[in-house]
């Protein structure tokens, strides 16, 4: 089949950039969004052009290092579907598709699709950790965890922070990010300790590198590849009060 | 001091603008309770005005209210202005979310519901408040129920009114429950279903009362 893009093409950070058109032949149903747009780039490299710059790694939706805007949505139309995990048997022959970069001041354009998400590193180095004693190894089940808080742990740790929830969010907002850290540790015993200078810490770390607040619309929760829950939006909102009032 | 600067960074700024947008709930909870004594007849509805008229707690609740008020519009506005900041370039194509999303008219419309309530509330209280002093056969009592009677029989002040409420319902209709999320109180899959729900009930109640009190004017005083 043949489909129609609009990428959005940009030099660099410091250059104005546009959407150009594109048309993806012979795309295979079976093929996902990122190889369809890697043919696309075999054709303008034949060409002599500059291939169209976007980020992928693992392809298979667990490391967090894809994302683009597909028509106006990040990720692409599925639910809980990184676009590299989004097929091309999802669209029709004849349709335009339009493909642009996360949009946020927190993420500066490096070039086409591809931003810089380092701001979501340096949230995770104010607070994202949990400090231990060096020395022997502790005893394997030595803190005891019922089943189901290891359960919520892991759902908000299943967190790939691939930026979805800023790029959605019309405040450009990294609450749905950093309460998934937030609520991952503050629930386990070994994060406990450092739970109230974690959580101010990483709000101080959102705040100053220029993401927006929440709103509460929950845009972030239904874009999220991971279905990472509003609920830990408001586990930050819950520890930031208690870090706050003690 | 840290409280303070707490307060100031996103999450605080919402906790207050949640904590002052509840309190202003029941402030009109209560102005509501109030105002339906009018259903009851005139005499009950004067009683009820004097009594809080005359009260001397009245000035510092006034003081009290108009402080909530500047904090949460203070903090509203700078929670929008902050968001159009952090998304400097604007998507070429942009598209609601859809599914578990709460991302409803109620929502994007809050910054413009908030400025047309504050308008509203201007009117409003020049309306009533500072309106024509009517004296009742009581003395020293003001014949509030003439004027909102008189008020009320204009068919486009009531209409517009009715629409004013909708306006109301349509802000709590989000804020409520966002202000419980924002409070950190839905953390729990049941809560959250419960407290939306309130939320959207709360709004139904207290635009839907209001309302009720120009049509019922209208038609039936």
């Amino acid at each position: 089949m043949k489909v129609f893009l609009k990428v959005w093409r940009q030099a660099g950070p410091d250059v104005t950039g546009r959407l150009v058109d594109y048309t993806a032949d012979n795309v295979s149903p079976d093929m996902s969004f990122l190889e369809m747009l890697d043919s696309v780039n075999e054709t303008l490299i034949a060409k002599g052009e500059e291939p169209i710059a976007f980020d992928s790694a693992c392809r298979e939706g667990i490391c967090g290092t894809c994302g683009v805007m597909v028509d106006g949505r990040p990720h692409g139309p599925d639910p809980c579907t990184t676009v590299c995990q989004l097929h091309m048997r999802r669209y029709k022959d004849g349709d335009t598709i339009v493909i642009e970069p996360w949009r946020a001041r927190a993420f500066p354009l490096i070039k086409d699709l591809v931003v810089d998400r380092s701001a979501f590193d340096r949230i995770i180095q104010a607070g994202g950790y949990t400090s231990v004693n060096t020395g022997g190894a502790q005893d394997a089940n030595a803190i005891l965890i019922p089943k189901t808080v290891a359960d919520e742990a892991f759902e908000s740790a299943t967190c790939i922070g691939c930026g979805a929830c800023v790029a959605a969010c019309k405040n450009a907002s990294a609450a749905l990010f950093t309460s998934a850290k937030v609520t991952h540790l503050s629930l386990l015993p070994q994060g406990q300790v450092e739970a109230k200078t974690r959580v101010v810490a990483m709000v101080d770390a959102m705040d100053e590198n220029g993401f927006g607040g929440c709103s509460n619309e929950g845009e972030c929760e239904a874009v999220c590849p991971k279905g990472i829950s509003l609920k830990n939006i408001a586990t930050l909102n819950r520890e930031y009060r208690r870090a706050l009032l003690s | 001091m840290k409280v303070l600067r707490a307060l100031s960074t996103t999450v605080g700024s919402k906790f207050l603008v949640a904590l002052t947008g509840l309190l202003l709930v029941g402030f009109l909870i209560g102005h509501l309770a109030g105002n339906l004594l009018i259903l009851l007849g005139g005499d009950k509805f004067n009683a009820y005005g004097h009594a809080l008229i005359t009260n001397p707690l009245v000035v510092p609740a006034e003081l009290a209210l108009m402080a909530l008020l500047l904090v949460h519009m203070g903090k509203a506005i700078a929670h929008v202005l902050r968001g159009r900041s952090a998304r400097p370039e604007a998507y070429a194509k942009k598209s609601w979310a859809g599914g578990p999303s709460r991302k409803s008219w109620a929502s994007t419309t809050m910054a413009l519901s908030g400025i047309f309530l504050l308008a509203f509330l201007i009117v409003h209280i020049a309306t009533f408040k500072f309106g024509p002093y009517y004296a009742s056969t009581e003395a020293g009592v003001r014949d509030l129920q003439r004027l909102v009677v008189e008020i009320f029989k204009n068919p486009l002040y009531a209409a517009g009114y009715v629409v004013a409420m909708g306006i109301v319902g349509l802000h709590l209709r989000h804020g409520v429950s966002s202000a419980f999320q924002s409070l950190g109180l839905m953390t729990n899959g049941v809560w959250t279903a419960r407290l939306l729900n309130f939320g959207l009930l709360l709004a139904v109640i207290i635009a839907g009362g209001f309302a009720l009190i120009p049509v019922w004017v209208y038609l039936f005083l």
